[in-house]
């Protein structure tokens, strides 16, 4: 069995519970290998994020160093599982749902111990992992799809500011995305939690947002010039012949429609195609201007051109 | 003209193309450059106007102008609708404008034909030109081919765009006749043909260079790019009479061909100063959508478009083509999971892709359960008749095809309301 030598551990496991504590990945990473080597089994340790209070009276805490086993080799797994527990602990759990790192610690206690199946959709653990993973990948793909930048007023040109509020922990998923696209262009990104500065060369961030950037944010949104250009685009692109909602919600939720400029228009839009507008793919608008029929004209070949 | 009033019916002229993908470019980033834009390969869709359609390029056209007078185009030049054109600068504003701002990934550029084909496509390439070379804008290219354009413009055109796509319209040459007389199917596929030899070339050279890399990290010295994204056509639904065998037939006939990357399907929306013949009804979206599963079963599952539609005649609308070509193969079901190759569980209704590859993955260390497919959010009322599992056999594998539809297409019982 790769990973862990057996032997060495059961003899040395307690049955105690026990507390442990971590604030991110890397914290959890070196408290589970510690935990690993001990041979502590997921159900007696009860995981803390770090600022919360003890939530067990009467576990001893694990932050304690573990006594370490002579000789037991250190707790190894493929490289792509980490990467997946790594992705699957963006993830914000709800009330209802079980911690991040509990679900981390049980995968990992399973993988360790060869147990493939363990990362598997069709396994309960592993269908929880996987869905995690692909819900921080779906976040991570709505911010890049529907934070919308407007020009910085304070600090000028070539300088955008934009609020966004992510699901899950991939605020600087986003960050590298929007470095790639704006080059050499300073940005700021604000969202409830925390927030990143990008100065063409190094980004900064920060654990919780400086507070004016959402009212800066805002009044950058509000004095976009360029807004009424983007609504009428996105008026115009809409084809009213073929009205569907459900598609669309499931595409774009609505908890986004308030931050993008164009949300208020899609109620109005879809009111006005219900009815009567669903009879042609034409904007109204459009066709209440002028028209302009041509005359038949010949085609210039490439020889009068 | 305002630019607003232009961009108003411009982008208006423009919807009845149904493609807007930002997919399939070449890794390419702005970090610590001058200029703007990346791509990853990754498709984005910014945003979702209310028909369900994503916002994923500023599609317009450059101009409505056009001598053509295909009869179920909008901007015909028999129909009495309002007219604009924009200068290359004007187009080149909007894209950097709002590819700053997020709202899109890159320009889908399309044109009414204006003088000659020859300068219709000038233009439009020199709007490419100058955002690639001008604004070093690095974000998402695609651009219309215009067939009967010189050879060389198409040449250009690839050097700049990350997609060029010539659009067939109508499958067959007696609509394209009655419908779009300036239209010859003849140069839309010699267009095709020439993009694809193209694609092609510029591939081999790039093999070429990843086996012996130039010496100068130049990007200059590198084979030059064409069309990386490769080309895309569109057919319209339901304008005509062309059944959906035809339709298919040629989609397959046109991925074989010209190594297509997509096939768009638009279902024919009523215009405004609808010409007879043509339908004013609703767009048939249910049939449009029925063509692009069959589409994804051949691009992706290796189905043949014999297979899903054998005789002439339209794809059921009742049911996916996945079901009904199993319904009519009995003979090839039930499915053991445990045992069957691969590809034979992808044509098993009710299993997707994915499903397929972690079932696979799954066998491999233990015997798979029903349980698992109900873990893996399968469609089990679709594959109930036609799988077999460790712990399970359909009880209904001797019921005939017939009923085995009218059960599954039955619609839920609802109580009687009380008087």
């Amino acid at each position: 069995m790769p990973g862990i030598d057996m032997s060495g551990i059961n003899s040395h496991a307690g049955t105690a519970a026990m507390v442990a504590s971590a604030v991110d990945f890397d914290a959890w990473r070196a408290r589970a290998r510690e935990l690993l080597k001990a041979g502590v089994h997921p159900a007696r340790v009860t995981w803390r994020d770090g600022s919360d209070v003890c939530d067990d009276l009467f576990a001893e805490s694990a932050d304690a160093p573990q006594p370490v086993i002579r000789n037991a080799p250190a707790p190894r797994i493929a490289r792509a599982h980490l990467q997946t527990l790594q992705r699957a602990a963006r993830y914000r759990p709800q009330g209802h749902e079980l911690g991040r790192w509990p679900l981390l610690y049980q995968t990992l206690w399973r993988l360790s111990r060869g147990d493939e199946t363990a990362l598997n959709a069709a396994d309960a653990t592993g269908a929880e992992v996987q869905r995690r993973v692909h819900a921080v990948k779906r976040e991570a793909h709505h911010m890049h799809a529907f934070l919308r930048f407007h020009n910085d007023v304070e600090t000028g040109d070539e300088s955008f500011i934009a609020w966004f509020e992510p699901a899950h922990d991939v605020l600087d998923l986003g960050a590298e995305h929007f470095a790639d696209r704006l080059g050499n262009a300073r940005f700021r990104i604000a969202t409830p939690q925390g927030g990143v500065e990008w100065d063409g060369e190094r980004f900064t961030y920060h654990a919780s947002c400086p507070v004016e950037w959402h009212a800066r944010a805002q009044a950058a949104a509000t004095a976009d010039d360029d807004r009424t250009l983007w609504r009428t685009y996105f008026v115009s692109t809409f084809n009213p012949a073929r009205l569907n909602h459900k598609v669309m919600t499931q595409h774009m939720p609505q908890r986004f429609w308030r931050h993008l400029s164009e949300g208020d228009l899609i109620p109005a839009l879809e009111a006005k195609a219900r009815h009567g507008g669903q009879r042609l793919a034409q904007e109204a608008s459009v066709g209440e201007r002028k028209g302009k029929a041509l005359p038949p004209g010949r085609l210039r070949r490439d020889a009068d051109a | 003209m305002e630019l607003i009033d232009k961009l108003s019916i411009l982008a208006d002229a423009a919807k009845y193309d149904a493609s807007c993908a930002s997919s399939g470019a070449p890794k390419r980033s702005s970090r610590g450059k001058a200029g703007v834009g990346a791509s990853d390969g990754m498709g984005i869709c910014h945003s979702f106007t209310p028909d369900g359609r994503c916002v994923s390029l500023l599609k317009v056209l450059m101009t409505n102008f056009c001598l053509f007078d295909c009869q179920y185009c909008v901007n015909r030049r028999s129909s009495n609708i309002p007219r604009a054109r924009f200068t290359p600068e004007e187009i080149v504003r909007l894209t950097l404008s709002f590819y700053r701002r997020n709202t899109i990934s890159g320009l889908f550029l399309s044109s009414g034909i204006i003088r000659s084909s020859d300068y219709t496509m000038e233009q439009m390439i020199e709007v490419a030109r100058q955002l690639r070379e001008v604004h070093e804008f690095r974000g998402y290219i695609h651009l219309k081919a215009i067939p009967e354009a010189d050879p060389k413009l198409l040449e250009q055109a690839g050097r700049y765009a990350d997609r060029l796509s010539a659009n067939v319209e109508l499958p067959t040459l007696t609509s394209l006749k009655t419908l779009a007389p300036e239209k010859e199917l003849g140069t839309i596929h010699s267009a095709m043909g020439q993009i694809r030899e193209g694609i092609d070339a510029a591939n081999d050279d790039a093999r070429a260079d990843a086996r012996h890399p130039p010496r100068s990290a130049n990007p200059k010295r590198q084979a030059p790019r064409y069309a990386p994204g490769g080309q895309s056509t569109q057919m319209i639904v339901g304008a005509d009479a062309t059944d959906d065998r035809t339709i298919l037939q040629s989609a397959q006939q046109l991925y074989r061909s010209f190594r297509l990357k997509r096939v768009y399907y638009s279902a024919f929306s009523p215009i405004p100063e609808r010409p007879a013949g043509l339908p004013q009804a609703a767009p048939p979206m249910l049939r449009e959508h029925r063509l692009y599963q069959a589409d994804f079963l051949i691009r992706t599952y290796g189905f043949q478009a014999e297979e899903i539609l054998g005789g002439p005649g339209n794809l059921a609308l009742d049911i996916d083509p996945k079901l009904a070509w199993a319904l009519n193969h009995r003979e090839a079901f039930p499915v053991d999971l445990n045992r069957a190759e691969p590809g034979m569980i992808g044509r098993v209704p009710g299993i997707g892709l994915r499903s397929v590859q972690r079932l696979v993955e799954l066998r491999r260390h233990r015997k798979i359960r029903f349980q698992d497919l109900v873990a893996l959010r399968c469609r089990l009322e679709t594959l109930k008749p036609f799988v077999i599992t460790q712990d399970y056999r359909p009880a209904d594998a001797a019921r005939d095809s017939q009923r085995l539809r009218e059960t599954m297409t039955a619609p839920e019982p609802a109580q009687l309301a009380l008087i």
